[in-house]
């Protein structure tokens, strides 16, 4: 089956400002796929040229088969999109807003619009000028969840959502997901991405550096160990892929290079382990460990 | 009175205004030095003087669109007598802006907020915006006052001229001080205080023609009511500036009673799913657009009626000022008819200014934001455009018809000729091609430099509105009119009308459209 998204090599600058510098991404049909990326990295650019607003400098880009910028019209009537900054016209209500986007991409689901509103909880009857930002986002997530689009391209779509309506929409990905529907999630809600997306790209300074399953990514990462042995506690700094060792004679706490957890745990077999726990990696430490890097070497140059 | 941070907040305010601001002042200026020194070339002798006054005098309509005839005594008179009126249009509506941007529209979008967060009195806002409006004011007191004297106009009335101008300002901006406060939309502010404007040029419109009783209602009565040049009275100015306090109070008593982003008056709710007509890009570029459109050709039959009322008389009028035939295309030969051409053209004038500011809705929409959920639809961007085009094209047609329509019924019903009506709306037609050239040069600039789009634009309406007010009277070179659609489409109903120029007009246009079109096909949104 072919992707629904493939990127390699996607190049966009703005004058002087190179936005994206050989980006990758690849989306397979019927994935919830997480799309990381500090502000400023090139997540909304990457859409937009998706989208066909943008038009690449240099890559390929191939959208459900086809090409985002000579065949908008046609590939859009398969997609919806969710802007992160949503502005509405400041005289039109909520609901006229969704029907309309509804009829633009060819048909609604009034049914499911109705219900939509309903589980988010807003007022389709208030001109746009009076929402808040939270309620502006809702009319443009109703807009875009309402339609039976195969692809859905979300930036940042929560931006604004209270935690009540943060879970409303989590439970609207999963259905979307079990109806088969493909969905780019970009976002910086760690939490969400990691209980919705199957796979992850995480993109920095218009380049991707990190993409596929969670588990892949934190194979690549450390685990965090606590331990707790019969005798004191030798050796273990020497061992390759440990870091950050703070040792208190038959206890111990350090991270390890996820590869070389093996080597370690049999060295510390030796030792008589009483308890250990072994923590995996929150997306949030891999996320702060790709920029953090990236912040620190910055700053020494 | 919580006025804390005011002061920062008007250096602030000066800032943000700092390329709007300066072209209010420069127009307001540029309307009184042209007018003083048009009218001292008209009616430079004391001998023309008091013909003018004579015919005008008893010409109520002539009067309703100009001032109280009172004035007509000295040629500095004169000047007052027909700019004061629109002069004071023109300020009011730069303190409508003024004051309306920077509390209102500031605190619709939330801006104001962050600033209220801060050590800023709930009183402020307000304070500043005032204080932006009467420095506004007093700049403008000056550039008129400069523009008078400079002209050679006596120093004393051209104070008091100066005065009165910023005086019927300061009003208007007290009283858009009070719309912000009753409405939630800036939009509503400026619809009120617009019509408040416009009330208040009928009043003394009314009154000048009638017994003078009504333009004691009005702020524009009030300024021209100090006669400058012609007895130089200062105490009328004293009812504007009671009249801002009082304002000023009531629109501090409500700011106290009301919540920070609401309204005396709720915002209605609206449709809670949209009409089956809203359904297409086109519907939605006329749901943005209608009510700009009805605003804009209701304003071209209000002008056309006034132009249309004059028909009659400038036949008259001419014969007693012979000097002013050289203003009109056809000379004093052809009278009624080289003065109908000129109001159509006018008229003409005024649509392409529409069409442009119609087409650049679109921009509007791209820059905003609002584009982008659009055209992530099944519409094309040619679908998109063309939506907003055929509003402009269309709605610059209509205002253009309607324009000649009340040229043609105030005409009409002054020679008892229902025949006018449809003679100067096809009349009015006939400049389609070159309004619709205007059009096209802004959307040909939409689609290759859409960041310059407005300026060219803008530009384009300028130099057509030059060419067609200033080149005979300012003896500018041929060539340099020659450019203008304006000036090849035939002046009907001094010539006739042939297909051959309206063809080749016709023709640009679409070349140009065409470009426009091909020119957004290829570039990026945003």
């Amino acid at each position: 089956m072919e992707n629904a998204i493939s990127v390699a090599g996607l190049h966009k600058s703005f004058g002087a400002t190179r936005a994206l510098d050989g980006l990758d991404l690849t989306v397979a049909q019927g994935e919830v796929h997480g799309f990381l990326g500090p502000n400023g990295s090139g997540k909304t650019t990457t859409i937009r040229v998706l989208l066909g607003l943008l038009r690449a400098d240099a890559g390929t880009v191939r959208l459900l088969g086809g090409d985002p910028w000579g065949d908008a019209v046609a590939l859009h009537r398969r997609l919806a999109y969710v802007p992160g900054d949503v502005t509405l016209w400041p005289g039109v209500t909520g609901g006229e807003v969704i029907d309309l986007m509804g009829r633009l991409r060819g048909g609604l689901n009034r049914q499911r619009r109705d219900q939509l509103l309903e589980r988010f909880d807003l007022d389709p009857r208030k001109k746009a000028r009076t929402y808040s930002k939270g309620n502006r986002q809702k009319v443009a997530l109703v807009a875009g969840l309402a339609s039976d689009a195969e692809l859905l391209l979300l930036d940042e779509p929560t931006s604004g959502l209270d935690p009540l309506m943060e879970s409303v929409f989590q439970q609207c990905v999963q259905e979307l997901r079990t109806e088969g529907r493909t969905i780019l999630l970009s976002s910086h809600i760690l939490a969400e991405v990691e209980a919705l997306c199957d796979r992850v790209s995480i993109i920095r300074l218009g380049r991707t550096v990190e993409t596929g399953t969670l588990g892949d990514l934190r194979h690549l990462t450390r685990t965090s160990i606590s331990v707790e042995t019969t005798q004191p506690i030798t050796g273990i700094d020497g061992l390759p892929g440990v870091h950050d060792v703070v040792l208190n004679r038959t206890h111990a706490r350090f991270d390890v290079d996820t590869q070389h957890l093996d080597q370690v745990v049999r060295h510390l077999s030796g030792l008589g382990v009483r308890s250990l726990t072994s923590t995996p990696p929150t997306l949030e430490e891999m996320f702060l460990r790709h920029y953090g890097d990236e912040a620190g070497r910055e700053a020494a140059a | 009175m919580t006025t804390a941070g005011t002061g920062a907040l008007l250096r602030f305010m000066l800032r943000r205004e700092r390329r709007g601001l300066p072209w209010w002042v420069v127009g307001a200026g540029f309307l009184v030095f042209y007018q003083s020194l048009g009218s001292q070339s008209i009616y430079g002798t004391p001998e023309r003087l008091a013909r003018f006054r004579e015919t005008i005098g008893g010409n109520a309509a002539m009067v309703a669109f100009s001032g109280p005839p009172q004035l007509l005594e000295t040629i500095g008179g004169e000047v007052v007598f027909e700019i004061f009126a629109y002069l004071s249009v023109v300020v009011a509506l730069m303190n409508m802006f003024l004051v309306g941007r920077h509390t209102r529209s500031d605190e619709e979008t939330g801006r104001a907020e962050l600033i209220r967060s801060a050590a800023v009195g709930r009183h402020a806002p307000l304070a500043a915006a005032l204080a932006l409006a009467g420095l506004a004011n007093l700049l403008v007191a000056l550039v008129v006052f400069v523009a008078a004297a400079g002209t050679g106009l006596p120093v004393g009335g051209s104070m008091l001229l100066g005065a009165a101008t910023a005086a019927v300002g300061v009003a208007f901006a007290a009283l858009t001080a009070v719309a912000v406060q009753v409405f939630e939309n800036p939009r509503a502010v400026y619809g009120t205080v617009g019509i408040a404007i416009g009330t208040a040029f009928m009043l003394r419109a009314a009154g000048d023609a009638g017994d003078g009783t009504l333009s004691w209602l009005s702020p524009i009565g009030w300024g021209q009511r100090t006669f400058p040049y012609a007895g130089d009275r200062w105490w009328p100015l004293l009812l504007p500036l009671a009249a801002a306090a009082l304002l000023v109070a009531v629109a501090v008593a409500l700011l106290d009673r009301r919540d920070f982003g609401a309204g005396l008056l709720r915002t209605r709710p609206g449709r809670a799913s949209a009409s089956p007509a809203l359904a297409s890009p086109l519907a939605l570029a006329w749901r943005l657009q209608r009510g700009s459109l009805i605003g804009w050709a209701a304003g071209l039959v209000l002008f056309g009626l006034a132009l249309g009322s004059f028909g009659e008389s400038v036949e008259q009028y001419i014969t007693d000022n012979p000097e002013v035939a050289n203003f009109f295309p056809g000379g004093a030969a052809d009278i009624v008819n080289s003065y109908l051409a000129l109001c159509v053209v006018f008229g003409a004038l005024i649509a392409a200014a529409y069409g442009v500011a119609a087409t650049l809705r679109a921009r509007g929409e791209e820059t905003s934001g609002r584009a982008e959920p659009v055209l992530a639809t099944p519409t094309s961007r040619a679908g998109w455009l063309g939506s907003h085009l055929s509003v402009a094209l269309a709605g610059s047609a209509l205002v253009l018809a309607v324009g000649g329509f009340g040229v043609g019924l105030a005409y009409g019903l002054a020679v008892s000729d229902p025949g006018q009506i449809p003679r100067l709306t096809a009349i009015a037609l006939a400049y389609i091609p070159a309004v619709w050239l205007v059009v096209s040069i802004a959307a040909l600039a939409f689609g290759w430099v859409p960041r310059a789009a407005a300026a060219v634009a803008w530009v384009a309406v300028g130099y057509c509105a030059v060419v067609v007010l200033f080149a005979d009277s300012f003896d500018l070179p041929d060539w340099f009119g020659k450019a203008s659609p304006f000036a090849h489409t035939p002046e009907a109903p001094l010539e006739s009308v042939t297909a051959v120029p309206l063809l080749a007009i016709a023709a640009v246009v679409v070349a140009l459209l065409a470009g426009g079109f091909a020119g957004f096909r290829r570039r990026d949104i945003g």
